[in-house]
């Protein structure tokens, strides 16, 4: 029989402002949502990888998060460890999962992402080293270079950025759990203040409290589970470290080179995908993806989402659930869980009809870290 | 209540020939001893070919625009808004984040000539650029 890795059961908490408890708590309830979800014992889990939230504290890699939360889920695993990939982090846990499952290492391995970032702020508008002294803060900053070089090399217009905002909105309208379910126009888009020009506040995701966890297990294990496996059919990530030395790194995402490896995997075009969970921490990034991961040719991204096309009822669905900018910010596990809600047919009113195949992507920190899973039902 | 500074840069042992270069109004960039490659930020090693035999040059100060962004809100208050940070890329192939100075943020535009000018902040010199003249000319600039 296959040591095939699957991904099981899934849970989270609510995502919003959730006063009055910590990371731990919440991070601890998305355990235990999971693993009811899979309707196995805590004491199965022989894996735990984690992905703490950014305002977690822990982005200088030196806080073993895995431990505090191993201690406090009362584990003694086979294998654990904790990514610091930024926002490609979670991704990149569900995928080192995979590895660490079809190797053997471990058996039933509980992915976690957890915040309490409405409720515990602090790092989210961080200096990036030297660059502090110029105001370069947060990543909002960082982005708008992006963004303002895309405008400039295709121009790609306001508006352009502006319709992946409404779509996602669309979407979460549809999500009950979402954080922000009022639908949004093209006018409230527009009136939405600049922070870092070009990009306005409704193209920043939202900050959260809240936790999410996937199970990744065996395709043997989980006949035995109560919830239907969700295939992994290729994965892979990519990175640009160089950062400003590289003539690129504001123009085209290592989404480029992972893309094509894991929908190589695969056997898949872009075309084949039926719904993208594409890392949407500002919407700039959506429009990157679309193009760096094939759904349209590189500069057309503004033109590709015209006329609601990645909105619900599009051709490419983009974010079903809401994703970063109206979900909820969930790290990428919740892009993760709702592939798998999607690729079960369990996504009520949004469901995109006969969902076979996702993309599920991540992305983080100074632009640098990308990370792919291609899923199938 | 004193009015609250900006952060500072915090040398450390790969950037303090940058910033004590810097209070000497020079713009400092590495260069390879071995394959000649110019680069920034300075590190332990070529970015390139891994050389440890590193020199520096002084940089011409000047440059164009790569991408800008203008700070609308004012996320802290030693940097009240709007002011417009900036990846600019020297004419001598590297590339920094600094900000553009001396001028209206909608006169900022991609591709603007920009030089080198070192402003004084609590015993640090930093080097911010201003518009140049001219547009795209390797030699433009100069004002």
């Amino acid at each position: 029989m296959s040591r095939r890795a699957v991904l099981a059961g899934v849970g989270h908490t609510e995502f919003g402002k959730l006063a009055g408890r910590s990371a731990w708590h919440l991070e601890a309830a998305a355990a235990a949502a999971a693993v009811a979800d899979a309707g196995v014992q805590p004491r199965d889990i022989d894996g735990l990888l984690t992905d703490p939230g950014p305002a977690q504290g822990v982005l200088d890699g030196i806080t073993p998060h895995f431990l505090r939360l191993g201690a406090q889920l009362g584990l003694d695993p086979d294998y654990a460890g904790s990514e610091i990939l930024g926002g490609a982090g979670s991704v990149a846990i569900v995928e080192r999962a995979v590895l660490a499952v079809e190797a053997g290492l471990c058996e039933l391995c509980l992915c976690v992402y957890g915040d309490s970032a409405l409720s515990a702020p602090g790092s989210f508008a961080y200096g990036r080293g030297d660059e502090a002294a110029f105001g370069f803060f947060g990543a909002v900053g960082l982005h708008a270079l992006a963004a303002r070089r895309h405008m400039h090399r295709y121009g790609t217009r306001t508006e352009h950025l502006g319709e992946v905002a409404i779509a996602a909105r669309s979407h979460a309208a549809r999500t009950p759990h979402a954080q922000k379910r009022q639908p949004i126009e093209m006018q409230d888009y527009l009136a939405s203040e600049f922070l870092v020009e070009p990009l306005r506040k409704l193209d920043c995701c939202l900050v959260s409290d809240g936790a999410a966890a996937v199970l990744v297990t065996t395709e043997e294990r989980a006949g035995d589970l109560r919830c239907p496996p969700i295939r992994i059919l290729g994965h892979a990530q990519a990175h640009s470290l160089s950062t400003y030395a590289s003539s690129d790194h504001f123009d085209r995402l290592p989404a480029a080179r992972c893309g094509p490896k894991a929908l190589g995997r695969a056997g898949l075009a872009p075309a084949d995908i039926d719904v993208a969970l594409l890392y949407d921490c500002f919407t700039i990034v959506v429009l990157l993806q679309l193009e760096d991961y094939g759904f349209c040719k590189k500069g057309e991204s503004g033109a590709f989402v015209e006329g609601g096309r990645i909105a619900p009822g599009g051709s490419l669905p983009v974010n079903p659930s809401g994703g970063l900018l109206a979900e909820g910010y969930g790290g990428g596990m919740l892009h993760v869980i709702e592939a798998v809600r999607q690729l079960r047919g369990e996504a009520g009113e949004r469901q995109v009809a006969g969902a076979e195949t996702a993309l599920v992507s991540g992305h983080g920190l100074g632009m640098n870290t990308h990370a792919t899973l291609v899923l199938g039902s | 209540m004193p009015a609250a500074k900006p952060p500072l840069p915090q040398p450390d042992v790969l950037t303090t020939s940058f910033w004590n270069a810097c209070r000497r109004r020079v713009l400092e960039i590495s260069v390879c001893g071995d394959c000649g490659h110019r680069f920034l930020p300075p590190g332990p090693c070529c970015p390139r070919c891994w050389s440890p035999r590193l020199a520096s040059q002084e940089s011409s100060g000047r440059g164009r625009v790569d991408s800008f962004a203008v700070y609308r809100r004012t996320y802290h208050p030693g940097m009240p808004a709007p002011y417009v940070v900036a990846l600019v890329e020297l004419d001598e192939g590297p590339r920094l984040i600094s900000n553009i100075v001396g001028c209206a943020p909608e006169e900022v535009a991609i591709d603007r000539r920009v030089e080198v000018r070192f402003e004084a902040a609590d015993g640090f010199s930093l080097p911010r650029f201003a518009l140049g003249h001219g547009k795209e000319s390797a030699k433009g600039g100069n004002s």
